[in-house]
This record gives structure tokens, sequence and C-alpha cells, in this order.
């Protein structure tokens, strides 16, 4: 368990130095750490690293250790520090959206990560179903909770983004609309977990309706290329300028720490209530303990 | 008009200041709710 923590903190200092560090070598020190790695190379190891490094995180978690959210918890807090102040003071204003692009650096690493805390919410579901462990039935829970938090903010952010880019806080364009529908579905999930007292049939339940609400998750993701939406496409690193880079590498790099740390704590809670609702009633042990 | 959006630093700031909150209450809450859960459970123990 320890190795694992290890291992994925390595994996992640692969992302940090291909993703954000050779780029603050090349515009800040003009000096080449790229290790002869091309650019798209270096954003595709960057970003399968940070993947890889989520799965370790929280598939390697022992959910009985309380240290480890707390430190990704004040590593991302360090990354987000780094990132905003690069996006605030240090990267230019945007051609045509002017400082209001600024929003992008924290709404986008937001609506990554809250479309992946939903991934994690629906792996954690079709396992539970499989092993009926409830330490996934806890992951589940906390990844959805996670992710809808994360799905409110996002609306948030892109509200006040809307506003003097669209001029208007909200549209009913299809990413917006699949988006709302996304957040109220999960909080629907949380609901339900809430109204359920059988921790069995929670757990069946709840794992039923996430794999039904994720078919959503991807219809967010592309609605914008299946449909004509106000909202813009996704950009890759050829559409977007370099001097917006690092902002937006070291806000997504400490956004997705905080969720892996958001999601390590609230399965810790859900844990906590499990243990107690499986437990034998005090009244049954001791029945058992005469009978032996 | 010209097409650009001018100014925007107060939008620019009304977003950081929404997540850092976002970010600050849940995490306090879930800090909060984990030491409860945790205090119940030694109780019971």
């Amino acid at each position: 368990m320890k190795r694992s923590f290890a291992i994925a903190f390595a994996l992640l200092a692969v992302g940090v130095y291909f993703g954000l560090i050779v780029t603050a070598g090349e515009q800040y020190l003009h000096a080449d750490l790229s290790l002869g790695v091309s650019v798209v190379a270096r954003t595709l190891i960057a970003f399968l690293s940070g993947l890889a490094a989520v799965i370790v995180f929280l598939g390697g978690d022992d959910i009985e250790n309380y240290a480890r959210p707390k430190i990704l918890l004040v590593t991302g807090v360090l990354f987000l520090l780094v990132g905003s102040y690069f996006g605030l003071f240090v990267a230019p204003p945007e051609q045509f959206m002017g400082d209001t692009q600024r929003i992008m650096y924290v709404h986008v690493p937001t609506a990554w990560f809250a479309l992946l805390a939903m991934t994690i919410g629906f792996v954690s579901a079709v396992v539970f179903l499989f092993n009926s462990d409830f330490v996934w039935d806890a992951r589940m829970e906390g990844s959805i909770e996670v992710g809808v938090v994360f799905a409110f903010l996002l609306c948030c952010q892109g509200a006040i983004w809307a506003k003097p880019t669209w001029g208007v806080w909200w549209d009913w364009d299809p990413r917006l609309t699949t988006t709302a529908v996304l957040l109220f579905a999960f909080l629907g999930i949380l609901a339900l977990r809430r109204f359920v007292e059988d921790p069995v049939k929670r757990g069946i339940w709840s794992s039923v309706a996430t794999i039904i609400a994720y078919v959503d998750v991807p219809i967010v993701y592309f609605s914008v290329k299946w449909w004509n939406s106000l909202h813009q496409q996704q950009s890759s690193p050829n559409t977007v300028s370099k001097p917006f880079w690092i902002p937006l590498r070291a806000n997504a790099f400490g956004i997705l720490l905080l969720m892996v740390a958001f999601i390590m704590l609230r399965a810790r809670i859900s844990a906590l209530r499990l243990k107690h609702e499986l437990a034998p009633p005090p009244l049954v042990e001791a029945q058992l303990g005469e009978a032996v | 008009m010209n097409g650009t959006v001018t100014g925007g630093w107060n939008f620019v700031i009304a977003a950081y200041s929404v997540t850092a909150l976002v970010f600050v209450v849940y995490g306090v809450t879930l800090i909060t709710r984990l030491r409860e859960a945790r205090n119940r459970a030694s109780e019971e123990r």
C-alpha cells in the first residue's frame, strides 16, 4: 500500500515534468529540457501519467490511512496557487476574450475532473456489482459526491464566463443542458442513497443508477461536436498558445490532486458509516459468544 | 463593437473567488465530517 502511494507520486512527477517543467524551461529559462520528446508526445505522456497516477492513488488506497489525503490536499493547493499566480498575473490576455479568458484556467480543469470523478464513480459501481466489496461502494459514493460538487462549480464558473462573452448567464445550449442533466442525475443518486437504509440494497440500486446516469458523460463531452453549440469545441496543444499552457496545466494538476484527496476523504466517511451499519448488533454478538 | 471582450476583471475575480470558496468550504466540511465519523466509531468501540 505504501509502495503504491510512492508509485503514484512518481507517475505524477513524470506528468509534471513533461507537462509543466519542460514548458516552463522553454519559456522562462530558454532551456531545452524535453529529452528529445516531441510536443505531442509530451502532452500525451503528461495526460497518461496523470491518469495512471489517479488509478494507482485510488486503486491502491488504504482506507484506514488518514495522512495520505492530507498530503494530496496540500500538494494540490500548492499547484493551484502557482497556476493561479501565472493565470492571473503572468499569462497575457487572450486576443479576442481579453482578461475574461483567465477564467478558463480554472473552468477547463474543473470540467475535466468533474467528468473524471463521475467516471471513477461509474467504475466503482461496476466493480461493486461484480465483487460486492463495500470499499468500492464507499469509493462510488465519494466520487459521485465530488463529481457533483465539481459539476456545480463548473456551472457557476461557466455562468460567470458566459455573461461577458455571450451576454447571458445561462443558455439552453446542448453542452450546458447536458451538463445540468448530469449534475441533477448524480444529485438524484446521492438522494437515493440517503433514502435507502439497507446497505446492500443501497449499494446495488445506486450502482445501477450510476451506470445509467453515466450515459450522459460521453454525451456532455461530444455535445459540442454533435450539435450546433454556442460553447466552443475542445482545445488541444495546437489550438492553445504556449503562454497559456503553464497556468492551465498547473491548475489541472492542482485540481486533479484535490479531486483525488476529496474522493479519499469522502470514501473514508462512507467506509466508517458502512462499518457501523454492517456490524452485528451488540446483543447478537453476546449471544454468539454464549453459543461458542 | 469590434468583436473583442473588453474589461472583465470583475468576472475573473468572481470566478476565482467562487472556485476558492467551493474548494475550501467542501474541504473543511469533509475534514469535519471525517473527524465526527471517527469520534463516533471510537466511542462505539
